[in-house]
């Protein structure tokens, strides 16, 4: 015969003052199997918890339901308090009677109403819970970090340098990410590759950390703890032991016009090709789409030239698969391509640029060797304009977000050009400053005051070439709103920080989810900011949204710190809410038929086979068998079996029954 | 069929198999399924147009299986049901002997079931004119009055569960009709009860039936339940591409293509 306990939280105001709690915990003190029903201001307080404890001892409670907020802000502490009294804790359930209810209703005899639905069907559900243990899955200490940016450099340290394995994967030959392409970084104007460089070279010799260039991740499998990553290792065509980053291959490549990546098309490349001077691993690979002897089948220069001999032709990609706890995604950003907007003349004219040209432009490492020179012709400009939320905060033809980094490297751009062309005139088209954080208004100030840079609120409407010069025409929207019109010599753009290609392709890939900007989203917007929903995966840097490098660190370091937090045990207690196949008496076993539909459905690929034998050994009985350690207790399968052979533990298809019917039998 | 005779003799008298599931007289001039295990009762087997009972039925049943291993004779619809079974992990290919039998009514012999699967590939599923006119007027009714429709038609059904007994697919130890810990279905021959069978019974086999049609042909009350089916299976072909059980592709429902259609996720 139950006891149950019924606890009803008032919330403070929250719950009471649309539900009458104190008739809630009445009427629910006269159900059938309730023995004990009251209410209180804040049933999580610890004079609260202590009428939970006491209810318990006291009267024998064998379950508990406590009608208060949604079980993810309090379950944990209730089932706490009633296993301190001695209850199994999954004999204590919640009703929520504020996100569900107070909080979506108004006052009145219907909302109490439902208030005790609630708390009645979760009556009857305890009724029938049973108790559970939680299970412990051993924790595999390697992380695995996609992205070799500074967000993933920094996350690939920390856990590192705390004594944990790290597989490092970057899609492209070197590690870097946007970072290694600028110039200098606000609001210190320090040399973006002299501050970058070293950890970058930390990594590669970290003992720790494991890098794979030219990787991209093909698969990923398992839960928290225990991954298992699939890592397609491309063809680089030359054989890493063996190279020894001479580069004569590189010099002597006759392939020499491909337009750089890393120069963002400024400069060339070769086929064979490392991407820049520090690259790490300073090893090159061949780009076989532009190779010849891919293409056309001759030219093989680069294995002639080589003295070690390391250049391999035949070279195909290799799967490898990891096992690893945690996976850091560090990702990172792109930008937007501005000849979306046809009035800027992106594309048409060689002088309009995007700011992460200019910042090649204005790197010592860049195809100018740091000075400002316009692509077309070399020519130092005289005047150069900035437009500043080329896309972004544009929902009609860009993106509605504002992408955070543009004002202040807008402003650096401007003190950079002012710094190498003494003088020269900058201008700059904004709607807002927005220089929020340290250091960075003075920054912006320094800008206008020190360096003269002009500062214009207003739109740039069109840009268009007239006599050698480009006229952007404008508005300055002070000053009684006049039209402006600027005779530049260059133009750049200030184009919008967009997610990664491929991005939703890859939170498939790893079921974590996205916004509708395709970047991944967080757990919780405040409380879990490097978290996704996935257990064990974690953000760090632009995959979540535009970031600058100081808070692209930060967020890096705190993923780093929940990968740590999760190696710091041997083991994991998870609940014990997953799915189980059903055991009957013999000559049945099971009444599993063994057709695996279950395994097919299952997102985790938590179920595989087990065989019922006799004693002899002979085996009666093939049936489907769910790994604990890799069941989410999600409940695809159990939809999806004709028999009802499997079910999830707490939430059994004979307690959602009990649930149901106490909701209909409502009189 | 002299040769389907002497074929089943040869497999007994080496004792390739035990029994032979095949089809015999029956009363009238029906025809029945039959289980020799005698070389001496191999004479009764026949086949023609009348057999049109899903032998496949008996490969999963407990008592059948006791008898040894099974030659089955097999028309294209018994050739799909088996090849869905093995997708169903249910039988193996070295579990039975198949004898199949060509629309054509000759003798094929298979070595495998990717065989199987290769024969079938040019006998696809192709639901007739009468029944996809008959679907669309169903379809066509408003909501309430293909309700009332289904209501009625389902009103004879007195749960003798026929259909399901001839299903080869259905072939649980445990229906979910007889689960009464919780009872989700109920029993009772009402037009509720009827409904939520019915309705049961075609949702457990989307994506997986085979259009034999041995649902309606067992059913004593002549109920057009495979009018369900034959439904299913053409919005399972709309929606997911081909049609038909496949030993290399997993079952369309229970799993998920990038470019699967979304368009009923609102």
């Amino acid at each position: 015969m139950s006891k149950i306990g019924v606890f009803i939280c008032h919330c403070g105001e929250n719950i009471n003052a649309t539900v009458d709690c104190a008739r809630v915990a009445k009427t629910a003190g006269e159900l059938e199997g309730v023995e004990y029903s009251i209410d209180y201001k804040y049933m999580c307080s610890d004079p609260g918890q202590t009428l939970i404890k006491q209810a318990i001892k006291e009267k024998g409670l064998t379950g508990v339901v406590v009608g208060s907020c949604s079980p993810r802000m309090h379950e944990p502490t209730f089932r706490k308090a009633c296993q301190e009294a001695g209850l199994n804790p999954f004999m204590c359930e919640m009703a929520n009677l504020r996100e569900h209810c107070s909080w979506v209703h108004d006052k009145n005899e219907a909302t109490t109403q439902k208030a005790i639905d609630l708390v009645r069907t979760l009556v009857e559900k305890v009724k029938l819970n049973k108790p559970l243990y939680s299970i412990k899955v051993p924790v595999t200490k390697t992380a695995l970090v996609i992205g070799g940016g500074i967000a993933g450099i920094q996350a690939s340290l920390d856990i590192a340098n705390a004594g944990h394995q790290v597989i490092l994967v970057e899609k492209d030959p070197s590690i870097g990410g946007h970072m290694s392409q600028l110039s200098e970084t606000f609001p210190t104007l320090d040399c973006s590759q002299c501050i970058l460089t070293p950890r970058m070279v930390e990594v590669a010799q970290h003992p720790n950390i494991k890098l794979l260039t030219y990787a991209e991740l093909e698969k990923l499998e398992g839960s928290i703890g225990n991954f298992k990553a699939t890592i397609r290792k491309k063809a680089k065509s030359i054989d890493e032991n063996l190279c020894n980053g001479c580069g004569t291959c590189t010099t002597k490549c006759p392939t020499k016009k491909i337009p750089s990546e890393f120069n963002t098309g400024l400069g060339t490349r070769t086929a064979i090709y490392v991407p820049f001077p520090q690259a790490v691993p300073n090893k090159p690979v061949i780009d076989k789409e532009n190779c010849s002897y891919y293409q056309k089948g001759k030219c093989k220069v680069c294995e002639k030239v080589c003295p070690t001999g390391a250049i391999r032709f035949d070279q195909e990609d290799e799967l490898v698969e990891i096992e690893v706890g945690a996976v850091v995604i560090a990702t990172g950003f792109n930008i937007m391509q501005p000849s979306e907007f046809p009035e800027y003349g992106y594309g048409k004219y060689k002088d309009v640029i995007t700011g992460l040209q200019f910042e090649r432009l204005a790197s010592a490492s860049g195809p100018t060797l740091g000075e400002i020179r316009r692509p077309s012709d070399g020519k130092i400009p005289e005047k150069i304009v900035f437009v500043a939320c080329a896309g972004s905060r544009d929902p009609a033809k860009g993106i509605p977000y504002c992408s955070k980094i543009c004002c202040m490297y807008t402003a650096k751009h401007a003190m950079l050009y002012q710094h190498k062309v003494h003088h020269g005139k900058s201008y700059i088209f904004y709607m807002d400053i927005r220089a929020a954080g340290k250091n960075y208004e003075e920054f912006v100030r320094r800008a206008i005051v020190d360096d003269e840079v002009n500062y214009i609120r207003g739109r740039v409407s069109k840009i268009y070439e007239e006599n050698g010069k480009l006229i952007v025409r404008g508005v300055d929207t002070l000053l009684n709103a006049k039209p402006v019109e600027i005779e530049a010599d260059m133009v750049v753009l200030a184009s919008a920080a967009i997610a990664n290609p491929g991005a939703e392709e890859l939170a498939q890939k790893m079921h974590v989810s996205y916004d509708s900007y395709h970047f991944f989203s967080e757990a919780h917007p405040k409380l879990k900011p490097v978290e996704t929903n996935t257990a064990g995966i974690f953000l760090a840097g632009a995959c979540q949204a535009p970031k600058d490098i100081p808070e692209t660190v930060s967020q890096a370091s705190g993923a780093a710190s929940k990968a740590i937090i999760l190696f710091s045990k041997d083991e994991l207690s998870r609940d014990p809410l997953i799915a189980v196949v059903n055991r009957s008496p013999a000559p049945v076993f099971s009444t599993c038929v063994g057709c695996f539909m279950c395994a097919s459905a299952c997102p985790y690929q938590a179920i595989g086979e087990e065989l019922i034998t006799n004693r002899q050994g002979k085996v009666i009985k093939k049936v489907a068998k769910v790994n604990p350690g890799l069941c989410q207790g999600c409940g695809t399968c159990v939809a999806f079996c004709r028999s009802k052979s499997i079910d999830i533990q707490g939430y059994s298809n004979e307690q959602m029954c009990a649930e149901v019917v106490a909701l209909l039998n409502n009189d | 069929m002299n040769e389907l005779i002497k074929k089943a003799v040869a497999l007994l008298e080496s004792d390739s198999v035990q029994v032979i599931i095949g089809y015999a007289e029956g009363t009238g001039t029906r025809t029945r399924a039959i289980f020799i295990t005698r070389t001496a009762d191999c004479e009764n087997l026949i086949f023609d147009s009348r057999c049109v009972q899903n032998l496949a039925v008996y490969l999963t049943k407990s008592e059948i299986k006791k008898l040894g291993k099974p030659a089955i004779v097999a028309p294209i619809p018994v050739l799909r049901s088996i090849l869905q079974l093995a997708v169903e992990n249910q039988i193996t290919e070295n579990d039975l002997v198949v004898l199949g039998i060509t629309p054509q009514s000759e003798l094929v012999d298979f070595e495998s079931f990717a065989a199987i699967e290769a024969f079938l590939s040019t006998h696809q599923i192709v639901i007739e004119e009468k029944y996809q006119e008959t679907i669309r007027e169903i379809k066509a009714m408003p909501v309430t009055e293909r309700f009332a429709y289904w209501v009625k038609e389902l009103e004879p059904c007195f749960k003798c569960y026929a259909c399901r007994a001839a299903c080869p697919l259905c072939y649980c130890t445990r229906c979910t009709v007889d689960n009464n810990q919780p009872q989700w279905i109920s029993v009772a021959s009402h037009p509720l009860g009827n409904l939520e069978w019915h309705i049961m019974r075609a949702m457990h086999l989307a994506g997986r039936c085979t259009d034999c049609e041995a649902c309606y042909n067992a059913c004593p009350m002549s109920i057009p339940i495979h009018l369900l089916t034959k439904n299913m299976l053409q919005d399972v072909t709309e929606n997911f591409g081909t049609y038909g059980p496949s030993l290399d592709k997993l079952n369309t429902l229970s799993s998920f293509k990038p470019d699967d259609k979304e368009s009923f996720i609102r």
